[in-house]
């Protein structure tokens, strides 16, 4: 579902030999595969287990799964959504094995030196405190909600991506998007849908 | 707090998740290899090595502290080292005093090359030039340890005398086997080392123990307690000691030959 080809994120061509080659048995090609999704799929598991060990174990699991699985993936297919479909699948088990609490320990890495100098100290505190109170309401908000936001906006998947990471057909995509976005205004203290 | 305004601050959220914090890449290979090897045949005889662990970690329990069994839990292995988190990992009270000492006969490097049964290789950089001593072991397992006493840049380790020591183990040899302590302060990083899967240890002092072929278990005295690059390459466990930076141990790995 969803594997049309005009979500071309990545550089599909290439992913599409490397899955090949791993199919084959290649290790040194699931490696470059491996390094080239490390980032998403680590940072996908986090958004839902909120812990960072967790992620990281949670990602290295999911390639080591999706490695295996290799044979039932269609090459031509996009590779990114068919990983965090089983990235997510295994953090969101991951997050049930753990006793699940209602909120996760999300956090993100502040300013370091100065890496927006275009911003005044009071602009920079400022900035923070906005961060801070979505990051306390996406903290609150049900997994699904936060993995669809995460999507969108931390790792800018196209809508068909989306559809085909989250396993839905590409219609619902939007609305989904739009009622999780309204619960985190909801959670904010702010009412209303988003435009998406 | 206007539409485009929150999808900027989401954004901006989404920039900032640091993860991962080390590569995965050599972890999932190590996996693959260990997943590969397992689903082989699961006879009484595969189960040795582990048996042969739990054995071990019976054994630290038993030299170590109560908390040894909670800590326990990941175990990461690679060619003949198995790495243990352990609580505390004190320094044995007679590694500060007596010097260095290296169990095998001193022989020259081409006379290691022809004792053993792989390909022994050493460090081509300028900063460690040719080892001191080359230090063959048969027993119990097949292994070379080049030492190198004092070198300019790198500091001399006062536990040992020797600013770098190299241990080149075949790394396939089971039941036997190699294993590490590691304490809650080191820090463990997996790295790639041409190619090859390893991890980079460093920090707190770690210690290696020896479960030899009759299944008794000797610590091997605590060595350099300092950095540890760790890596294997067809077969052969490389280990490199020296109170270097990750990126020179890697650049000093890369150049064995």
């Amino acid at each position: 579902m969803g594997a049309e080809s005009d979500s071309v994120e990545g550089r599909p061509t290439e992913d599409a030999l490397l899955v090949q080659r791993s199919r084959d048995g290649d290790r040194d090609a699931y490696a470059e595969l491996v390094t080239r999704y490390e980032g998403v799929a680590a940072r996908t598991a986090y958004v839902i287990t909120g812990n960072e060990e967790d992620a990281e174990d949670v990602a290295q699991e999911a390639f080591v799964k999706a490695f295996y699985a290799l044979d039932r993936f269609r090459p031509d297919a996009p590779f990114r959504p068919w990983l965090l479909r089983i990235v997510a699948n295994e953090a969101i088990n991951r997050r049930k094995a753990r006793r699940r609490r209602a909120t996760v320990d999300l956090s993100v890495v502040e300013d370091r030196a100065s890496p927006d100098t275009a911003l005044s100290p009071e602009a920079a505190a400022l900035a923070g405190e906005r961060r801070d109170r979505v990051l306390a309401a996406l903290r609150s908000l049900r997994d699904d909600d936060r993995l669809v936001i995460a999507y969108r906006y931390f790792f800018e998947l196209s809508e068909a991506e989306m559809a085909d990471a989250l396993a839905v057909a590409r219609g619902t995509v939007k609305s989904r998007l739009s009622r999780a976005i309204a619960r985190l205004r909801d959670v904010m203290g702010e009412s209303g849908e988003m435009d998406v | 707090m206007p539409d485009e305004e929150l999808g900027a601050v989401l954004a901006d959220i989404g920039a900032r998740l640091a993860l991962p914090r080390a590569p995965l890449a050599p972890s999932v290979v190590a996996r693959l290899r260990e997943r590969r090897r397992s689903a082989r045949r699961w006879t009484l005889r595969m189960l040795a090595p582990a048996l042969a662990t739990l054995v071990l970690l019976l054994a630290i329990v038993a030299v170590a502290s109560p908390e040894v069994r909670a800590a326990a839990r990941e175990i990461l292995r690679i060619g003949g080292i198995e790495i243990f988190p352990v609580p505390t990992v004190s320094p044995r009270p007679s590694a500060s005093a007596t010097p260095l000492s290296i169990s095998g006969q001193r022989m020259t490097l081409e006379d290691a090359r022809r004792a053993v049964g792989f390909a022994v290789r050493v460090p081509d950089v300028p900063v460690l030039g040719s080892p001191d001593d080359v230090i063959v072991d048969t027993t119990p397992v097949q292994r070379v340890t080049l030492v190198y006493r004092e070198r300019e840049g790198i500091p001399t380790s006062p536990v040992a005398g020797v600013a770098a020591l190299v241990v080149e183990v075949r790394g396939d040899v089971e039941p036997t086997f190699f294993g590490k302590g590691v304490g809650p302060d080191t820090k463990i990083e997996p790295v790639t080392v041409a190619g090859s899967p390893g991890y980079w240890l460093e920090g707190a002092p770690h210690f290696f123990f020896v479960r030899t072929a009759d299944g008794s278990i000797r610590d091997e005295t605590l060595r350099l307690a300092g950095n540890t690059l760790v890596w294997v390459d067809d077969g052969v466990t490389y280990r490199l000691e020296a109170q270097v930076s990750r990126d020179e141990a890697l650049r000093i790995a890369s150049s064995f030959r």
